[in-house]
């Protein structure tokens, strides 16, 4: 809005007949993603849908090497010449207008790219190029999408930096090195929003930082969420953070999105052993080191995935049908999805009915005094 | 030569002044770090001097009793008078000992006086080296810079299309051609080329310009000065770019995995300015060390090859004077050559400092 009008970005080509619902802005269908490697075929991404509303955060769970990094560079065509896109739609909705990103020309895919989703990665220390200083990697990125006026781009450069609670007088005009981890990352944060996206994807926005940088990086990103109203898809292993910031929660298998559900649903109702096992891996704010357990077994080899369901290995429920039939996604709610043939049997310990307050009051473990006050 | 002693005039002036602020400025003249790379700079300068100037006097055979008795025999003088006489032209005395002679020799090379040339009699020594070091450094100059360029753009290219064919054909040209030495390559192209196959007029292209022609900026001189270093500029070129490309396409394919570079194609930022901001010029950061290493070494190392194609430039003069045993002629050549080692360092320092902001900061502090 400050940096005059939009163009779209797309022409005839990538457009798509498909129909989305008018409030999606991203709609992923039968998404398959592998890696060729020299044993075969690493199957990265399995058959993964979903909808991503205006305005909603998304988190994607799972434990190292389920594919949550590898799905969120799918959706961007990001992905090395090692990865293919085997199967599957990426639909982005801006408008009305429906446009197939997997379709879309090199051209279009570049204009695509941070205009309409920005990615933030997992990597910020080393995301951002030691020879440019801040201000003309602000530059560059705008004058990519067709906005020259350097003056207009630093005053919103300077802006976003406020926003994300840097100084821009200092950091504007810094290398890369001068800035601590937490600064950069917030740096990225502010670059990811400069072309007011409409899907921002962060993946492990927080993974490489101190606890409190990671508090004041939760605050910003919650406060920025509410003022410029953008989806966001966050990928993270850290239950805490999704507690706090999504609205609906994907859990991540093998591959496979195998626990869909509203926040909420997913930490109070879960209905799947998965889900269950990864949240009792966290240390409860309340209650004894004893209800800590971890799941046993590490995550399957993605070449030779098990018969049946890939979890079953693993899972304390399993039966023997686990291992003969790949369940389907169970429709186990009111928008909760569960791929698990014994869901009704799932039984979340902190209890249906003893849901204690808030999500984030129960699962976070890291508030500290001065995150308190700024968040209050 | 003034300019190099400068940095030790001011530490003497400061050291002049009294109390408190010469401790002080004593320190932040030591602690600053340009002064302290300038100073070793002027240390090794003298090192090689010094170690120069009794390695020439180790060499076999004494070229003052060889011109005395040259003297005796064509112009009839007695022994005493042709010694007389040597001791006249050469400005310093012949038969003192060898401190007297590095001390004077010292003391000259403060005043800028490289003596004067034992062979060519009469001839100042720093006359000689400003007439044939231009030569030099034009050819070994453009030379540079063409492989430079060159090993630069194809590393990138090999980088972004490697495991290809046109990767592999040019990994093993690279390799391959930078495995011959520059005097064979030099040698083959007067044998096959020229002698044999009559394809290059090397015996015309003898000389650092045809005769008749004389240095101004018209396209005749410039033509013919290129025309002349052509041959040794091809030799200096292919020898020395393929190391540069494989340099080039290595530090290119690590940069290419890089996460800011990931991260420039997530910004959608058009390929052009990723390849020159993000990868090209992070992969260059540390071949411009290596390039003012070379400049250094190509200096010296253009002896043989300015011997072979006859190019009156600095090596072809330092060939003569080793042969005819040319102390002073030698001394200020090698004084030359490893001024421009050292400054050529000092400037990769400079170059390096201005475009990797990390070392910028390292070295202001």
């Amino acid at each position: 809005m400050m940096l005059g009008t939009r163009r779209n970005a797309f022409s005839r080509s990538g457009a798509s007949d498909a129909s989305v619902p008018a409030d999606v802005v991203l709609s992923v269908r039968q998404l398959s993603v592998a890696y060729v490697t020299r044993r075969g075929p690493v199957q990265a991404v399995r058959d993964v849908s979903f909808d991503l509303h205006g305005g909603e955060s998304l988190a994607l769970i799972g434990e190292s090497g389920s594919g949550k990094t590898t799905l969120g560079m799918a959706i961007n065509r990001l992905l090395g010449s090692s990865a293919q896109i085997t199967t599957g739609e990426v639909l982005y909705q801006r408008q009305g207008k429906v446009t197939n990103i997997l379709t879309l020309n090199k051209e279009q895919l570049r204009r695509f790219h941070w205009q309409e989703c920005a990615i933030v990665f997992q990597s910020a220390l080393n995301s951002l190029n030691p020879v440019l200083r801040v201000a003309d990697q602000f530059v560059d990125t705008a004058r990519a999408h067709g906005q020259h006026d350097r003056g207009q781009i630093e005053q919103r450069a300077s802006h976003l930096l406020r926003l994300v609670q840097l100084d821009p007088g200092r950091v504007l005009h810094a290398y890369p090195h001068e800035l601590s981890g937490g600064m950069r990352q917030r740096v990225l944060l502010a670059l990811g929003l400069l072309l007011e996206p409409q899907v921002l994807v962060l993946d492990e926005p927080t993974t490489a930082l101190d606890i409190l940088t990671q508090r004041v990086i939760i605050e910003t990103l919650r406060q920025l969420k509410q003022e410029l109203r953008f989806s966001m898809i966050f990928i993270s292993h850290d239950l805490s953070l999704a507690a706090e910031l999504a609205d609906r929660v994907a859990t991540m298998y093998a591959g496979r999105i195998i626990e869909l559900g509203s926040v909420r649903d997913i930490f109070y109702h879960t209905r799947h052993p998965y889900t269950l096992g990864l949240l009792q891996s966290v240390p409860p704010l309340r209650g004894t080191l004893e209800d800590l357990r971890s799941i046993p077994g590490s995550p399957p080899d993605l070449i030779t995935l098990p018969s049946g369901c890939k979890f079953h290995p693993r899972c304390p429920l399993a039966g023997p049908e686990c291992a003969q039939e790949d369940p389907p996604a169970f429709v186990v709610g009111d928008e909760h999805t569960s791929a698990c043939l014994r869901w009704q049997e799932v039984r979340s310990p902190r209890g249906e009915e003893a849901a204690i307050g808030e999500p984030s009051r129960v699962m976070h473990s890291a508030r500290t005094p001065r995150a308190e006050e700024a968040a209050s | 030569m003034s300019a190099a002693t400068s940095p030790l005039v001011a530490s003497g002036t400061s050291r002049g002044l009294r109390g408190k602020s010469v401790r002080s400025r004593i320190g932040d003249i030591a602690g600053n770090y340009w002064v302290g790379r300038i100073v070793k700079a002027i240390l090794t300068i003298y090192l090689v001097v010094t170690l120069t100037f009794f390695l020439v006097r180790l060499m076999p055979g004494n070229p003052v009793e060889s011109f005395i008795l040259n003297l005796v025999q064509t112009q009839g003088l007695t022994y005493p008078q042709a010694q007389a006489q040597a001791a006249s032209l050469f400005s310093f005395d012949v038969n003192a000992p060898l401190w007297q002679q590095y001390v004077d020799y010292l003391g000259n090379l403060i005043h800028g006086n490289l003596g004067v040339s034992i062979v060519s009699t009469g001839t100042p020594v720093s006359v000689m080296i400003l007439q044939y070091l231009p030569w030099t450094l034009f050819s070994v100059g453009l030379a540079l810079l063409i492989s430079f360029v060159l090993g630069i753009t194809l590393g990138i290219l090999m980088a972004y299309r490697r495991d290809t064919l046109p990767d592999h054909v040019l990994s093993t040209i690279a390799a391959f051609i930078s495995g011959v030495p520059n005097y064979l390559l030099a040698i083959l192209i007067v044998v096959f080329l020229g002698i044999r196959l009559h394809l290059v007029p090397f015996t015309a292209m003898r000389g650092s310009l045809s005769p008749g022609v004389s240095p101004n900026l018209s396209l005749q001189f410039i033509g013919d000065a290129l025309f002349h270093a052509s041959l040794p500029i091809t030799v200096y070129v292919l020898t020395t770019v393929g190391g540069w490309m494989l340099l080039m396409k290595s530090n290119t394919t690590s940069t290419l995995g890089e996460d800011y570079v990931l991260v420039a194609r997530a910004r959608g930022l058009r390929d052009g300015r990723i390849t020159a901001a993000y990868v090209g010029r992070n992969a260059m950061l540390p071949l411009i060390s290596a390039l003012a290493i070379s400049v250094g070494f190509i200096v010296g190392g253009s002896t043989v090859i300015e011997q072979i194609f006859v190019y009156q430039g600095i090596g072809w003069i330092l060939g003569s004077a080793i042969v005819s045993l040319d102390y002073t002629v030698m001394q200020g050549i090698f004084l030359i050559l490893t001024i421009s080692v050292v400054v050529s360092n000092l400037l990769a320092d400079l170059l390096y400092g201005k475009l990797d902001p990390r070392v910028r900061i390292a070295g202001s502090q």
